[in-house]
């Protein structure tokens, strides 16, 4: 007995002791990095200022980006750009919110566009208009639709950086086989199902088109039909409160995948987008809808002439267009002044039309400086891969409004992994209307939770 | 002469008592002493953490972790009435059901014929035992080939038999299985050593007066063998199924929780939702849970196991 009162006493002290650190970081301790630390203490005169940059740039786009960082480096001996990938953008984020604040925090990062909210929360950032109006340096040149994403009341908190949208890849040999025109990409869902079905006719062995359980594809489908993901205007006038499509719109695209269940036309690669471009290129699937930063990726690798068009819609709706995908680049609140003056530099650098053509033509992801259009190496590449202009043009023909702009919001992330999950379901034959409603009820208990976290 | 002797007594035993309370105290001291690494240790490894999440699951937090708003126990409330908690604790026995079972009876099978002696029979243990040598991640790229929906060998063969391709990872009927059978091939090298080891210890004497009384092979195996085994066998049980519990590994390299949240298992879920969904207040009480589970599970064996296990 005496044991036990013990026992409860000592643990209650424990809770007691753990309670009275609040403000302390998460207790989740990030493993690397003990080199960086030691960047504020090279900013001699003659060392080089180092600039620690955490991307999320895997594999290709990896090597692309580690290009534009030794181009950096090499050019001048004042500055030297540490580009260090830390995952994926998930798990990037989730890093840098464990470390937020501390010295282990890098002097910039790439974060991908839905977690500019977070991002803004913590608190641990500097907005990049800082260095804007320090330099007078002129953000209009980029893209527009670009800055209406991260343009928020009326100020840059982040860099654009890399930027995509979703396209539509087809192959155009199955198109040929199938009795359908190769050089024009079915453009609205009862297209796409028209063009399947032609191609599973001609061909067994082929599925037509494959959607991939991607949140984001399904916002994007939401996008071009003018819905918005969020009430209040995307969370673009206010902090949203619930979901902000209509029951027809968030149906629409659930409805889409199972007509073309029941017409055994539809290709199944479940969340796996590997799987599914591998399915692509080994002619299991004729159509498929992914990032445009795949577009060079693809095309190189397929034994047979891939094109590429525009997302679809449906048939009794205006096309509305896309939102940006992609990330952007922030610099962070805790650092030496010369570093974030350096990082600055590197982020201009990023900017410029020379670079921003060697990223386009590299990987897919667009120019977000227009001018780069104009420059020799992406009008050589555009002799090559016309494909690649594909995706400049969606972008460029897209209507701006709250719908295209993109919904700001910081548990987007979790808004994703609840349409996944329907998606699956709808794929495997659940019922729509119930995937639909379980979808609206968990994004919205999500929107609750999270903004009763902030204290709102 | 009596009066007098009774509080003479008595005074002499209140010494006794105090130099054995002296004893005492200077005993409990020296063993606090050696304890002292351990405890320091597993306080800021193991009590800290859990005192620490036992306190974050009566909060909400923001992103980065820190507590906001006190809810008392409505994150327990929330996890319990939602589907998808109730979803992923069924996946996640269903999962040690498959798992601990299937892994213990076919190493108990493969450690047995591995300890007859016959010429070459050190290259099989080494195969039998390799896969401890391969990690969670390696393996889970291997299996993640193996069940590629089109390009993957089970698929192929399964076409050349004529039968139907099977979504391994992508249908929700089978994305359980299939991580568990993964999870069995990764789980055998180790079940597999301790068995044979275990099985290596017995004393052959045993076996010899069984022969000599005339017992069949198959008695002996359930006589012997079996009895002799049991403190082997229920270790490995215990670490089996407390590692079942706490898998993640191959459920972030194969499915990512998916398809339908069918492999979404505790510790995956828990992990969904505090790095993903920077819920770490719901997620503390889903781990909270999990610590529960485990405990009352490993009482349950070890009040069981001590009536069948035969130690020597």
């Amino acid at each position: 007995m005496k044991k036990g009162i013990l026992f409860i006493g000592m643990f209650v002290f424990l809770l007691m002791i753990v309670g009275c650190e609040e403000g302390d970081a998460s207790p989740v301790q990030n493993e690397n990095d003990a080199t960086q630390t030691d960047a504020q203490d090279l900013t001699e005169d003659n060392e080089p200022v180092v600039v620690t940059f955490w991307h999320a740039m895997g594999g290709a786009l990896e090597e692309a980006l580690e290009e534009l960082v030794n181009h950096f480096n090499a050019a001048q001996d004042e500055i030297y750009v540490n580009a260090e990938y830390q995952g994926t953008y998930d798990e990037a984020l989730t890093k840098f919110h464990s470390i937020a604040g501390t010295d282990n925090a890098p002097t910039m990062m790439q974060v991908f566009e839905i977690g500019t909210k977070s991002m803004i929360n913590s608190g641990a950032i500097e907005p990049i208009q800082t260095f804007i109006d320090q330099d007078n340096y002129d953000m209009s040149k980029l893209e527009e639709n670009i800055v209406n994403y991260y343009k928020i009341d009326d100020q840059f908190y982040s860099m654009p950086f890399n930027s995509s949208t979703p396209v539509m890849y087809y192959n155009k040999e199955a198109f040929v086989n199938a009795g359908l025109d190769p050089d024009t990409a079915p453009t609205t869902f009862e297209e796409v199902e028209k063009a399947s079905k032609a191609i599973v006719d001609a061909n067994p062995d082929m599925k037509g088109f494959s959607l991939l359980a991607y949140g984001w594809l399904y916002e994007q489908l939401l996008a071009n039909q003018g819905a918005l993901l969020m009430n209040n205007d995307n969370g673009r006038t206010a902090t949203p409160t619930e979901v902000g499509f209509t029951e027809e719109q968030g149906k629409s695209v659930f409805q889409w995948v199972e007509r073309m269940i029941e017409d055994q036309t539809f290709a199944n690669y479940g969340t796996s987008g590997d799987n599914m471009i591998s399915g692509f290129l080994s002619g299991d699937v004729a159509m498929f809808m992914a990032s445009s930063a795949n577009v060079k990726n693809v095309i190189d690798n397929a034994p047979f002439e891939v094109g590429v068009g525009f997302i679809p819609y449906p048939e009794n709706i205006e096309r509305a267009g896309v939102v940006i995908g992609g990330a952007s680049l922030w610099m962070m609140s805790g650092v030496d002044e010369h570093e974030q003056q350096a990082a600055w530099e590197f982020m201009k650098y990023l900017q410029t039309p020379e670079i921003q053509a060697q990223w386009h033509v590299g990987t897919g992801y667009f120019a977000i400086n227009p001018e780069a259009y104009e420059e020799q190496v992406v009008l050589d590449a555009y002799q090559v891969l016309p494909q690649l202009k594909v995706t400049v043009d969606q972008l460029q023909s897209t209507t701006p409004s709250y719908a295209t702009e993109g919904a700001l919001m910081d548990m987007i992330p979790e808004a994703r992994r609840i349409t996944e999950t329907a998606l699956e379901t709808v794929f495997h034959g659940g019922d729509v209307d119930q995937a639909y409603q379980d979808v609206v009820d968990q994004i919205n208990a999500a929107i609750q939770q999270a903004n009763r976290a902030r204290g709102e | 002469m009596n009066q007098l002797a009774i509080p003479h007594d008595h005074l002499e035993t209140l010494e006794l008592k105090n130099t054995l309370k002296k004893q005492k105290i200077l005993r409990w001291l020296k063993g606090m002493l050696f304890l002292a690494p351990s405890i320091i240790l597993f306080s800021i490894f193991l009590f800290y953490p859990l005192a620490r999440s036992i306190y974050l699951s009566f909060f909400l937090t923001n992103n980065t972790g820190v507590p906001t708003v006190f809810v008392g126990f409505e994150n327990y409330i929330n996890i319990f009435t939602s589907p998808i908690f109730r979803n992923s604790l069924q996946s996640t026995f269903l999962f040690v059901l498959y798992t601990v079972p299937g892994a213990i009876i076919i190493s108990l099978f493969l450690a047995i014929i591995a300890n007859e002696k016959l010429k070459g029979i050190g290259f099989f243990r080494t195969m039998f035992s390799s896969t401890m040598g391969i990690s969670v991640a390696a393996a889970s790229v291997f299996w993640m080939f193996l069940f590629h929906p089109t390009m993957g060998w089970l698929n192929q063969i399964l076409s050349y038999v004529g039968v139907d391709a099977i979504g391994w990872l992508t249908d929700p009927k089978w994305a359980l299985l299939s991580v568990s059978i993964s999870t069995i091939w990764m789980n055998i090298g180790f079940t597999f050593l301790i068995l044979l080891g275990g099985l290596q210890s017995i004393d052959r004497y045993l076996y010899e007066s069984a022969d000599i009384d005339g017992a069949g092979y198959f008695y002996q195996l359930r006589r012997i063998t079996l009895p002799m085994l049991s403190p082997t066998l229920f270790f490995v049980i215990t670490v089996a199924l407390i590692n079942a519990f706490q898998t993640f590994g191959q459920i972030d390299m194969l499915t990512r929780g998916g398809p339908q949240n069918q492999t979404n298992l505790l510790v995956y879920s828990i992990y969904r939702e505090a790095f993903m969904n920077y819920q770490y207040g719901p997620a503390s009480a889903q781990a909270i849970v999990l610590f529960i589970i485990i405990l009352i599970i490993t009482l349950i064996q070890f009040k069981l196991g001590e009536r069948k296990v035969h130690y020597q």
